[in-house]
């Protein structure tokens, strides 16, 4: 007994060991790639949130929450991350509905273009840090390139084994705590760097949507109508990767016969006031904060006159936390 | 399939599993039909050369008992199966398909051949029995090259109870041969990989320095195969004999090849050289047996690699003559002559070795090999780990009795942390995964 006992408190020291090294050897997230910790941090989150966004980085960097509470008192959160492709959408929907029931779902189409996974770093910024659950066991096996294996996202010592040279402060400071990096899913990024010049219009071979995408989108459209929820579809007005018209043309047409809203900002750039000599970090790809924000208080009307969504700057318990994360946002921005 | 992936591990764990779960009369047979699967798996079409090679030496072998014709049995059935062996290796056929192990099965099967026209043993009756020699399939990835009487006894027996203490050993070795090829070998390889891709550039000092890495690299990647093979079977319980005896420290080359590959320079000793003449004949006569044996171990590896073989047999011939009474002035001359001989299976054509070779005594830009040697792919955090890996490897090789009998006579608790602890430094410090371009086995090709 004395002999199995001993064997049992080394096989759990062993574990310790090798779990801590795990964790060690593992990207925090914190510093450095912060979009590898997006969605994660939503599991921290008061769930009452009732506008979710989902898609990818035209999500994140393009609407702000804060804003729109403020300017609506509507709650809202971003589960967007880099890359996000539609079944990645799809299963981080399905997994935000256990946590809450959102009225709204934004969902931004420009992943409608991709048709197989990117690349395994992308996959790993979404992945990594997000719980296991049934959703991630099968957003992995639908999101995995050809050189990856299921393994090593359960082990991720299988994958991070070789960082053993490259740790540094962070990780060790960040072993066993986390910091925010968002403001409900939004990466405030207040660089300026103007589109030099715009897209031109690349032909392609072929435009159409393929049926994976199309798939995944009638899955997340029927997902949404079981729980109630109104989809809503829309294009951020990200000038680069070039949106083409029969893109548009086919999310319109989906649009119209599943009976959803879709907007795309793109059509309405003046409308919102966007200054692209301004408003981006990236030459176009994505809005920088005051592109962002302008973004924001616009789609906020939106949400307040077409929707029936809730003014919780009158709800104590709600608007006091809002009101002290507000506070927080306005320091960092600056706005 | 390599033998360090996920799915061998697997295969590993879930042969072990049903082995000894199976009755005892079935042991042979669960083996035999989990190699075939696994054969199988590697592509279908491979069956039907080791299936032929199976067939016709099992039936030569019961042909021998009466029959009057027995030299021309022999004579037809060598015919066929070196044959084949000589069709594939030569690449003589466009896009034939090479199968797994067929250089090693070949020489396994020949043995018996031999063998059994010799009547050293008698021929196994039980074809399953047989099919199992040949196909055992941890063996086809990387040898050794097993003789039927050495291994029939502990394949084919039944009467086995697990035993903790040979699986511990057993896992123990697999785990020191993951060890010796993430480790050690994957790490050498990004090193050679940079060289070689720039000749031109990377010549002289270079070329050694890689001669010299090449001859640890593969000393570590096929001792390290071998090690998961024999390990492997020591957990089934299954004793195969070594291929390696710390090759390295070898006075001359006549030394090396008997602690070197074991398993295919005795195989050529008892098959080739003694048949020949051995040393039992004149002086002259023993120099061109050597130079034969050497050719056709040449050979065995491939086309490219008989001026390897027939430089070999120079170098020990000309050993014969030099006798120097100082071992470490031996053992350091005979190390550079093999590693100098390893450039022909580092470079892609027999011209370039040559000319890699020369270089080395031409072209003096030392200098300039210790300014760029961390640009060669790896940083100093790597050299600091495959130096002390390799500091270890050379630890464990020269006191190996002396550390496993230690090892033997631990607690179960201070073999656990062993295991944990070899484990957890291959996990880390191994060179695999996305991001690094895993190479196989070397000797997997062969």
């Amino acid at each position: 007994m004395k002999k199995f006992l001993k064997i049992l408190v080394i096989l759990i020291l062993i574990a310790i060991v090798f779990y801590l090294t795990n964790k060690l050897l593992m990207p925090k997230y914190m510093d450095s790639l912060v979009e590898g910790s997006m969605i994660s941090q939503y599991y921290d989150e008061e769930k009452n949130h009732e506008v979710i966004f989902i898609g990818d980085c035209e999500v994140y960097a393009n609407f702000s929450p804060m804003v729109i509470y403020e300017e609506t008192g509507i709650t809202s959160y971003v589960r967007g991350s880099s890359q996000q492709l539609l079944w990645q959408s799809y299963y981080i929907l399905e997994e935000t509905l256990k946590y809450e029931k959102p009225k709204v779902v934004v969902f931004n189409v420009n992943a409608m273009r991709y048709d197989k996974p990117v690349s395994e770093a992308y996959n790993r910024l979404t992945l990594d840090k997000m719980k296991w659950s049934k959703q991630k066991y099968e957003m992995i096996k639908a999101s995995m390139t050809d050189e990856e294996n299921m393994a090593s996202y359960i082990f991720p010592i299988l994958r991070y084994h070789s960082r053993f040279d490259q740790l540094t402060k962070e990780d060790f400071e960040y072993l066993f705590k986390e910091k925010k990096n968002t403001y409900n899913g939004f990466l405030i990024n207040k660089n300026v760097k103007p589109v030099e010049s715009l897209p031109t219009k690349r032909r392609l071979s072929n435009y159409q949507f393929s049926d994976i995408t199309y798939s995944y989108l009638d899955k997340m459209t029927a997902l949404c109508k079981e729980n109630g929820i109104e989809l809503v579809l829309i294009k951020a007005p990200s000038v680069y990767p070039f949106w083409y018209d029969e893109y548009d043309a086919q999310i319109e047409d989906y649009a119209n016969r599943n009976g959803l809203k879709f907007i795309n900002f793109l059509d309405n750039v003046e409308e919102i006031g966007i200054d692209y000599t301004q408003d981006t970090y990236d030459s176009g790809l994505h809005l920088n904060l005051y592109g962002a924000t302008k973004l924001s208080k616009y789609f906020a009307k939106i949400l307040q006159e077409d929707f029936d969504l809730t003014d919780y700057r009158n709800d104590e318990a709600v608007n006091s936390v809002y009101q002290e994360r507000l506070k927080e946002y306005h320091e960092e921005t600056g706005l | 399939m390599s033998l360090v992936s996920g799915a061998f591990i697997g295969i590993m764990i879930i042969t072990a599993i049903l082995y000894y779960l199976s009755p005892k009369k079935f042991k042979p047979y669960v083996l035999l039909i989990i190699s075939i699967l696994v054969y199988s798996s590697l592509g279908v079409k491979s069956l039907v050369y080791i299936v032929i090679s199976t067939i016709t030496t099992y039936v030569a072998g019961l042909l021998f008992e009466k029959n009057k014709h027995k030299k021309l049995i022999l004579v037809v059935t060598l015919v066929i199966n070196l044959g084949i062996l000589v069709v594939i290796k030569s690449e003589l056929v466009k896009n034939i398909i090479v199968p797994l192990g067929v250089s090693y099965y070949t020489f396994q099967v020949v043995s018996y051949l031999i063998d059994v026209y010799r009547n050293k043993y008698k021929p196994e009756r039980n074809i399953a029995k047989y099919f199992l020699y040949t196909m055992y399939f941890p063996y086809l990835f990387i040898g050794p090259i097993n003789r039927y009487d050495d291994i029939s006894k502990t394949l084919f027996e039944t009467d086995k109870k697990f035993n903790p203490q040979s699986a511990y050993n057993g896992i123990l070795r697999i785990g020191w041969g993951f060890f010796k090829k993430l480790i050690i070998s994957n790490r050498i390889n990004v090193l050679i990989s940079v060289i070689t891709q720039n000749p031109s550039e990377y010549n002289g000092a270079f070329a050694l320095f890689a001669m010299l890495l090449y001859s640890i690299q593969l000393y570590a990647d096929f001792s390290g195969g071998i090690d998961i093979v024999l390990g492997f079977s020591k957990v089934l319980q299954i004793n195969l004999k070594e291929n390696f005896d710390n090759p390295y420290v070898s006075q001359n080359i006549q030394e090396f090849w008997r602690r070197w590959h074991i398993s295919l320079s005795s195989w050529f000793r008892d098959y080739v050289y003694i048949p020949l003449g051995g040393n039992r004949c004149s002086k002259l006569r023993n120099y061109f047996n050597t130079l034969v044996v050497f050719l056709l171990s040449g050979l065995w590896h491939g086309v490219n690699y008989i001026l390897w073989g027939l430089f070999h047999g120079i170098f020990l011939i000309i050993g014969k003559f030099i006798k120097v009474k100082n071992k470490y002035v031996n053992i350091t001359v005979t190390f550079f002559v093999v590693s100098f001989l390893w450039s022909f299976f580092i470079w892609p054509t027999a011209i370039q070795s040559l000319q890699m070779i020369g270089s080395v005594f031409t072209t003096f830009n030392y200098q300039e090999l210790f300014s760029n040697i961390l640009n060669l792919g790896l940083n100093l955090a790597n050299y600091i780990v495959l130096i002390i890996a390799v500091i270890l490897l050379i630890t464990y090789d020269l006191k190996r009795e002396k550390i496993n009998s230690k090892i033997k006579n631990l607690s179960t608790e201070r073999k656990l942390i062993i295991f944990a602890v070899l484990v957890w430094i291959v996990l880390i410090f191994g060179m695999y995964g996305i991001g690094f371009n895993a190479s196989d086995f070397i000797y997997n090709k062969f």
